[in-house]
């Protein structure tokens, strides 16, 4: 009796002890000065301002402490002192707010010297700051105390940058690998995706943005995308399919309308890049993966029902295309080089080779000018280079961004006005990119800040932004990483996912818009499409890929920034069927929608194959085979300019009853037995 | 059982017959029964090629001629232990070039490298994987590799699609801490060979340098300096006294940077050298050059920095903001290092690195 009454008075003791060892009980601050902490042992906080996520100590701790300043200052807490020499390895996290609802303020891992901590925020009167270290770092050897100094300062207002970031972390977004931003599911909103082993897991975006997951389980053994993902909708059915990368070959996640299939062809490719990309224009996106050790990879998509992938190896399988005849092949950047509607290769190199541009001929013909183009520099070591029209004169541009060494920025000289192939030209110098000693492996450019012009992400916590003349001038986002890159909650500016960590920018002034694409005639995700929006800027354009940088996988919606401009005359679409939508007068700050051919007249698609007829209709519509055709039509699919499937049908061999369609225009999609589609628009009355 | 009776019955009569035959001044000399055939090369079995004594091939009690030899700290590769055989064919031998450098091995000469563990489970038994020749042709070093049978008593050549390939073998043995792993071993692609073993897009060996050779093997019941040994087989012409050597990381009378040094050479060298494949990184790990910081790491920014807090290569004494670590610490394929020839930590590996960074007290800034 004695002894139990004895240790639970200890107990109480013990708790005693600690009792400010918590965020209800936190020791206060009264002003400035330098204050010691103990061994860290008191309550681990579970919400990280900080860089470098939870704590993974035996026993994690944190110990709590709370300031509330009576007037506005700029506030530094550190550790970088010299009451702790030599530096311990600190972390600390501020926020605000009651302890049942923390929210971030500030935070900082390692900003001293030899990773002590150093942050610095602005506070005003009367609010209270709950100020935390944990012992991420410390175990129990050097968890033996530090001390901090709280220093105030007269207010420093922060300057401003293009486009600030707020962060906002997501428990659920745990999968093995958080690395894709893509709309899932066809409502052309960016949705989050997720992959573990046998799991698929997707944060959808609903109305109020990122929703509670969504988990497809997937059965068999599989590749995890530990090199690269890629997403598109191979097989047609509305949704996403993901292409898993890894060191020994590759997975491919098919979706079956609702639940998900996994194929892994066996083939041994030491994956880098992935990418859906249609390579032999037959309207079927194929895949492709880059080689480290070896020729590049890809699988062509057979179509029809049952999508057979059959496997290539460049410069190894009889009949291959080619895409370069040896290993050392990081990323590969599907885009249209020269304005000829198809898309080109540019193959970003590392440990010796030079870069490669390969230029599409057509019917699967790939010839390598690199050397005419110019750009098979070296030395060169780069994983992923940044291409886009960075000049906004109409033309993609090159930066190859250096993984080792210096970046190289090239110019695109294209001039079609003749056959000559142009080369482009250096101009790295007084470029900025001169001047920028951060490397990374992965390198994007979107326009983050929507002024109109392409700014690039890559090493050094920063972004490289584009100053409008082909220069570009770095801005420091602590913490800021390379991830994958969309529109998280619909509000007109990229925001990017780290981990489970998403950075949501805030909107500053600027407009823009989006273009998303639903293919008829032309892969469903308009992968390969070119948009171009017209106005007072005059002319920006982008393509629509699937893989951009070396790792991750972003949206498939075409992003445009306008900067303060208020009117684009024109965006046009130009699929790669051939067919060019085209809008005038287009308001901004929206997602556009665009069903390929939705703005063509009837009459405009010349599909070489079929005409139908009565147009308008309204009951039935007739197929008509040109003559002479050895074409067997298969199945055919009616949509809305929406997008939706309304109608399907294998029975082509009586007229299409569409008489209970509601009145509108439609878009007819007919299959022919080479798995080939073919597009054609009537009015139903 | 008759059978090999009439033969040892056999043996021991010819064996009298030429003893009886020869003359005082004539020495037996007994041959060597290993056959390679340059020409026919590869075989399609390993036994073929009579690298190892008749009885259970298993054992790999080596032929005559075939010299086993073992560098001072090897690579790992998921646990796997290893035995290691040279063979030349006769009147030829390999010059010593540098203490750093690989011998300059003759035409004919074989490298063979077998992979097997001790603890395979269930059962705790022995079981060899896979047998790795290496055969330096006119043109150059071929690379050939053996998948044993599940009856070890032979292995067949890996060839054509399979060999671009590699292959999986998914295997359960216990580790030296006790715990059981189950892992897909993998069999190497050609490929995946060459990722390693090259030296200016040229095929070469990696382990049998002279600084990882000059220690004493048991040969026999003699204890013997490698390369001594080599020069008395007459496959090494000679070599100098003060060769700079690796040392067994095991050792632990050895200093601690000798020790991190000879393990970073054996597991990481062969990328991180001139002229190798990953010679891109500012990083030398080849034993001659860690002794300088830079080419360790140690305060050196990573061109590939892992996070805003994980920057250097090595951060002296902390090893958690440290890459070399994290990337010694992860399974990820795209994040381990090696790159190549594991999928599971290395335990004692990561120990000796943290014994090793926790010893560093430079400062970067």
């Amino acid at each position: 009796m004695k002894k139990i009454t004895l240790i639970i008075t200890l107990l109480f003791m013990v708790q005693l002890s600690k009792a400010q060892d918590s965020c209800a009980s936190p020791t206060a601050i009264p002003g400035p000065g330098t204050y010691t902490v103990g061994v860290i042992n008191g309550t681990a906080p579970t919400l990280f301002c900080a860089d470098n996520g939870a704590i993974q100590q035996a026993i994690p701790g944190g110990e709590w402490y709370i300031y509330t300043p009576t007037a506005a200052h700029t506030v530094t807490v550190s550790t970088d002192i010299t009451a702790n020499t030599p530096r311990t390895d600190t972390r600390v996290h501020v926020y605000t707010g009651t302890c049942d609802a923390l929210t971030c303020f500030a935070g900082d891992d390692d900003a001293g010297a030899d990773y002590s901590s150093v942050v610095t925020f602005n506070v005003t009167a009367g609010t209270s700051y709950i100020i935390v270290f944990d012992n991420r770092w410390l175990d129990a050897a050097h968890n033996n105390g530090f001390s901090f100094r709280l220093t105030e300062a007269p207010v420093v207002v922060p300057p401003t940058l293009p486009v600030t970031y707020n962060s906002t972390s997501l428990a659920t977004i745990n999968s093995t690998f958080n690395i894709c931003v893509v709309d899932v599911d066809g409502d052309h909103k960016d949705d989050i995706v997720g992959v573990s082993n046998n799991n698929l897991r997707v944060h959808y975006q609903g109305a109020g943005g990122i929703t509670t997951p969504t988990d497809y389980p997937v059965a068999g053994t599989h590749f995890m995308p530990n090199w690269s993902m890629a997403a598109g909708d191979y097989n047609r059915d509305g949704k996403m399919d993901f292409i898993l990368g890894a060191g020994s070959g590759l997975s491919v996640w098919k979706s079956n309308g609702t639940s998900y299939t996994n194929i892994t062809p066996g083939d041994y490719i030491f994956c880098q890049r992935t990418n859906f990309a249609d390579l032999n224009d037959d309207g079927n996106l194929d895949i492709f993966s880059c080689h480290d050790i070896a020729p590049n990879c890809y699988y062509l998509n057979g179509g029809g029902t049952d999508n057979a992938l059959t496997f290539y190896q460049s410069n190894v399988t009889p009949g291959a295309m080619k895409f370069g005849t040896i290993g050392g092949n990081y990323s590969t950047l599907f885009t249209d080089f020269d304005n000829d509607g198809d898309t080109d290769v540019f193959i970003s190199k590392c440990s010796g080779p030079p870069c490669e541009l390969h230029r599409n001929d057509g019917n699967g013909v790939y010839t390598d000018i690199s050397a005419i183009a110019g750009i098979n520099v070296t030395p060169i070591q780069t994983w992923s280079s940044a291409i886009g029209d960075f000049d906004n004169d109409g033309d993609m541009d090159v930066i190859i961004t250096a993984s080792s060494g210096t970046h190289k920025y090239f110019r695109n000289n294209l001039d079609t006005t003749n056959t000559t192939e142009e080369a482009f030209t250096n101009i790295t110098a007084g470029s900025g990119w001169d001047t920028n000693t951060s490397t990374n492996i992965d390198n994007v450019t979107y326009d983050f800040d929507n002024d109109g012009f392409l700014d690039v992400l890559g090493g050094g916590n920063k972004i490289m932004y584009n100053q409008h003349n082909s220069t570009f001038a770095p801005v420091s986002y602590p913490g800021l990483m390379i991830g994958a890159i969309g529109d998280l909650n619909d509000d007109g500016f990229l925001d990017i996912l780290n981990g489970s960590t998403i950075r949501y920018a805030t909107p500053n002034t600027n407009k823009w818009i989006k273009v998303a694409l639903q293919g008829v005639q032309s892969n469903r995700n308009g992968i390969g499409a070119r948009i171009e929006i017209h106005g007072a800027w005059g002319i920006q354009i982008r393509d629509i890929r699937s893989g951009e940088g070396f790792e991750f996988m972003s949206s498939l919606n075409a992003h445009f920034g306008i900067g303060q401009a208020t009117t684009i005359d024109q965006v046009i679409i130009r699929w790669p069927s051939g067919l060019v939508d085209t809008y005038n007068n287009v308001t901004p700050n929206q997602r556009l929608l665009v069903v390929e051919g939705a703005t063509l007249a009837a009459s405009a698609f010349t599909n070489g194959v079929f005409s139908v007829y009565p147009n308008p209709t309204k009951d039935v519509i007739n197929i008509q085979l040109k003559d002479n055709l050895s074409v067997t039509l298969k199945s055919a699919a009616v949509y809305d300019l929406m997008g939706r499937v309304v109608l399907t049908t294998t029975d082509l061999d009586r007229p299409i009853n569409v008489a209970s369609l509601a009145t509108g225009t439609y878009i007819l999609s007919i299959t022919d037995s080479n798995n080939k589609n073919y597009g054609q628009k009537f009015v139903k009355e | 059982m008759k059978k090999s009776y009439l033969a040892f019955a056999l043996c021991m009569l010819l064996t009298a017959l030429y003893i009886s035959c020869s003359d005082t001044d004539d020495e037996y000399v007994p041959v060597s029964p290993v056959n390679v055939d340059l020409t026919l090369v590869p075989y399609q079995k390993l036994s073929e090629y009579k690298f190892f004594e008749g009885g259970a091939m298993k054992d790999m009690v080596p032929s005559l001629n075939v010299i086993p030899y073992e560098p001072a700290s090897s690579l790992f590769t998921d646990y796997a232990s290893k035995k290691r055989f040279i063979w030349m064919p006769p009147g030829v031998s390999a010059s010593f070039v540098a203490g750093n450098k690989i011998l300059d091995f003759p035409v004919g000469t074989v490298l063979i490298k077998s992979f097997y563990y001790t603890t395979i489970q269930p059962g705790n038994v022995t079981k060899i994987i896979e047998t790795r020749l290496m055969v330096r042709k006119e043109d150059k070093w071929h690379f050939y590799e053996y998948l044993w049978n599940d009856e070890q008593t032979d292995a067949d050549l890996v060839s054509g699609t399979d060999f671009t390939t590699g292959g999986f073998k998914t295997i359960t043995f216990t580790k030296p801490s006790g715990e059981e792993i189950t892992t897909d071993y993998r069999i190497p692609s050609d490929a995946e060979c060459f990722a390693c073993h090259k030296i200016n897009e040229i095929g070469t060996p990696i382990g049998v340098k002279p600084q990882n050779l000059n220690h004493s093997h048991m040969y026999g019941n003699t204890n013997k300096n490698i390369l001594a040994k080599l020069v008395e087989q007459g496959y090494l012409d000679t070599y100098p006294a003060n060769i700079l050597s690796t040392v067994d990381y095991h050792d632990t009378t050895q200093p601690i940077n000798l020790r991190l040094r000879s393990y970073l050479d054996a597991n990481c060298s062969h990328c991180h050298q001139d002229e190798a494949r990953c010679y891109y990184r500012p990083i030398r790990f080849p034993f001659s050059q860690t002794d300088v910081d830079s080419n360790i790491g140690i305060c050196l920014l990573a061109d590939e920095p892992i996070s805003p807090t994980l920057t250097k290569v090595i951060a002296p004494g902390n090893y958690n903001k440290s890459i070399m670590h994290f990337r010694l610490s992860s399974n990820d394929e795209s994040e381990r290092m090696p790159l190549l020839g594991r999928t599971i930590v290395h335990d004692e590996g990561v120990q000796l690195l943290e014994e090793y960074i926790s010893s560093l007290t430079q400062s970067c800034n």
